[in-house]
């Protein structure tokens, strides 16, 4: 008797994947289409897009730390009109469902881009990167103020006429109260984590290993920190949520599945293997059917309650 | 172009994108991703490795002064999880073989120099814009230092058989980081100066004096990579005398394709991004009236 192959889709409000797997804003571009099929991805992300043409930080951008990486990129964007007409239509040959990031400095900034975008044929969704320093507001990030998110999670939906889905950056003291206010700003998701907040320093010349004194900590090391974010976001909000942050197979996939995600963004593992992620679509689908999962829905916030029994001392004989 | 280290560039003159098109420009084939096996691993040198991967993909379309990324994490781990940039040191297209010579400067490369004869390395490449032979070149300078020289090897070999006459200094700090200097006997060059820090040959002074000999006899086109000292020099033998400069420069990667931007050149303007080493360059040209900061 042969059972059908499990069911990959997932949907995050009205936005239909044909499978949880899509990359970090950041690291993916149409670039990586000349080595790997971006069909078969769930989704594409873009890199944050801004209203106006941004350079970005200074060298050295990037370092490599225990188990992780450290980025000072800044997010250079060459802004919205670039983006329509050189970007996009790159993007636009392949069929999965396009996610584009947006960032700006200001409140206002935000609905910009958003009123910029809105309506452009090829975009699936919107993913608000609240990361950003808000200038107004002494550089303190825009996502760390509950009222501000929520003000451009309004005005973003107000202003475009497909799903937005808000980034949340982990450096905040409750990251719960930042996803209920998205949600109450109209959120259709919420993506949890963006990079925790890092530093490295080299100790010979006593100067920091990235352009600016801190940066984006991410990769494997950051996994544990993420996964407890997106449990936190799943039970103090309704909308879906989308888990990143040191995914690098397919035991990480279901780890955030079990934690509540209903899909997931694969970032630093994607520069250590450009194939990352086709490698773990085709591992989800083989693991689900070895587990018996007709659906990977069923996986989403199936966690148990109590620790796993291996964990578990044993007990001691009399 | 080795990624493994690289000096602060933000001090570096204004260097422009080779040519897109036209005979000036270079040849850029897609690149691929392979699990490429090793061949031969071994040290050559105090401190620097010899690697062969087969790697038909990449030995077909490579060119000289371009790079491949070498994944440094093993099997299924996920650390570390940046791969290296490599210059391609030489090829053997009819083989479907690529050879890398590298340094151990850190903790990538020390684990690189632990894989053997036969284990898979996932490899992309060929990546980034090379070094271009301008069509009426009859004699070419090429100035490389310690591992930077392998990014010039290449093409010592592709200009002698074209009939170019090829001078090139191999500049370390010791005899023992002294690399390439075999490599361009064997591919024909007609003159190999090597010099080192240890005796003062290396000095801005001899170096001066070789290559300003070397310009008045008529050089074409001058190429470097390893050093800003070196590079500098060629600068202002280029203002001089007109000659053209191609660098290679290096820098920390992480997609090595393009889409993460980690490996901006140097200090960006208020708007314009600077170029990126991965897609831009790595090889750049210096234009003989631009200024030399």
């Amino acid at each position: 008797m042969s059972t059908p192959p499990p069911d990959l889709s997932i949907e995050l409000g009205s936005l239909a994947l044909r499978n949880p797997i899509m990359p970090a804003s950041g690291c993916f571009g149409p670039e990586l289409g000349d080595v790997v099929d971006l069909e078969r991805l769930g989704a594409m992300v873009t890199k944050t897009v801004f209203a106006e043409p941004r350079s970005g930080n200074p060298a050295h951008r990037l370092a490599e730390t225990y188990a992780g990486m450290l980025n000072s990129v800044g997010i250079p964007s060459r802004g919205a009109e670039a983006f329509i007409a050189e970007l996009l239509p790159r993007y636009r040959t392949w069929s999965p469902p396009l996610i584009v990031s947006i960032g700006g400095l200001t409140i206002a900034a935000y609905l910009e881009i958003a009123a910029r975008l809105a309506g452009v044929a090829g975009i699936a969704a919107f993913e608000v990167n609240v990361s950003c320093p808000n200038l107004e507001a002494g550089g303190l990030e825009i996502g760390a103020v509950p009222e501000v998110v929520e003000a451009v999670v309004r005005g973003v939906v107000e202003r475009v006429d497909v799903p937005v889905i808000v980034k949340l950056t982990p450096n905040v003291t409750s990251i719960a109260a930042i996803a209920r206010a998205a949600e109450a700003g109209g959120a259709t998701a919420i993506t949890a984590v963006n990079a925790l907040m890092g530093m490295a320093i080299d100790g010979r010349t006593r100067r920091t290993r990235t352009g600016t004194p801190t940066a984006g900590f991410t990769g494997p090391a950051i996994k544990p920190v993420a996964l407890r974010c997106v449990w936190q976001v799943a039970q103090a909000v309704a909308i879906p949520v989308i888990g990143v942050g040191g995914i690098a197979t397919v035991d990480d996939v279901l780890e955030f599945l079990l934690a509540g995600a209903s899909a997931v963004q694969v970032g630093s593992a994607t520069f250590t293997r450009p194939d990352t992620m086709l490698r773990i679509v085709t591992a989800l689908e083989t693991r689900l059917a070895d587990d018996g999962v007709a659906s990977v829905r069923d996986l989403i916030g199936a966690l148990e309650p109590g620790p796993s029994a291996h964990d578990l001392m044993p007990a001691q004989a009399g | 172009m080795v990624g493994a280290s690289a000096g602060a560039t933000g001090s570096l003159p204004r260097l422009a994108r080779l040519p897109e098109t036209g005979p000036s420009a270079p040849r850029v084939a897609p690149p691929a991703l392979l699990e490429a096996a090793v061949v031969t691993h071994g040290l050559i040198a105090p401190e620097y490795w010899r690697l062969v991967l087969d790697a038909p993909a990449i030995a077909r379309t490579v060119e000289p002064g371009q790079f491949a990324m070498l994944t440094v994490a093993r099997g299924e781990e996920s650390w570390p999880v940046l791969p290296r940039p490599m210059a391609i040191y030489g090829w053997d297209r009819a083989g479907g073989r690529i050879e890398i010579v590298y340094r151990v400067v850190g903790e990538g490369t020390r684990r690189l120099t632990r894989w053997s004869c036969g284990d898979r390395i996932v490899t992309v490449g060929p990546l980034g814009r090379g070094f271009v032979l301008l069509p009426a070149a009859q004699r070419i300078v090429l100035l490389g230092r310690g591992i930077g020289t392998c990014s010039l090897t290449a093409l010592a070999g592709v200009a002698a058989a074209r009939g170019i006459a090829v001078h090139a200094l191999v500049s370390a700090r010791h005899s023992d980081a002294l690399v390439g200097g075999e490599a361009y006997r064997a591919a024909g060059a007609v003159e190999v100066r090597e010099v080192v820090d240890t005796d003062g040959s290396s000095g801005v002074g001899p170096v001066g004096a070789w290559l300003a000999e070397n310009c008045r006899t008529g050089v074409d086109q001058i190429y470097a990579c390893g050093s800003d000292r070196l590079l500098r020099l060629a600068l202002e033998m280029a203002r001089a005398t007109g000659t053209g400069v191609q660098v290679s420069l290096e820098a920390h990667m992480a997609c090595g394709l393009g889409f993460c931007h980690g490996c901006a050149t140097g200090h960006p303007g208020l708007v314009e991004e600077s170029p990126l080493v991965c897609r831009d360059g790595p090889v750049f040209r210096h234009l003989p009236s631009a200024p030399v900061a």
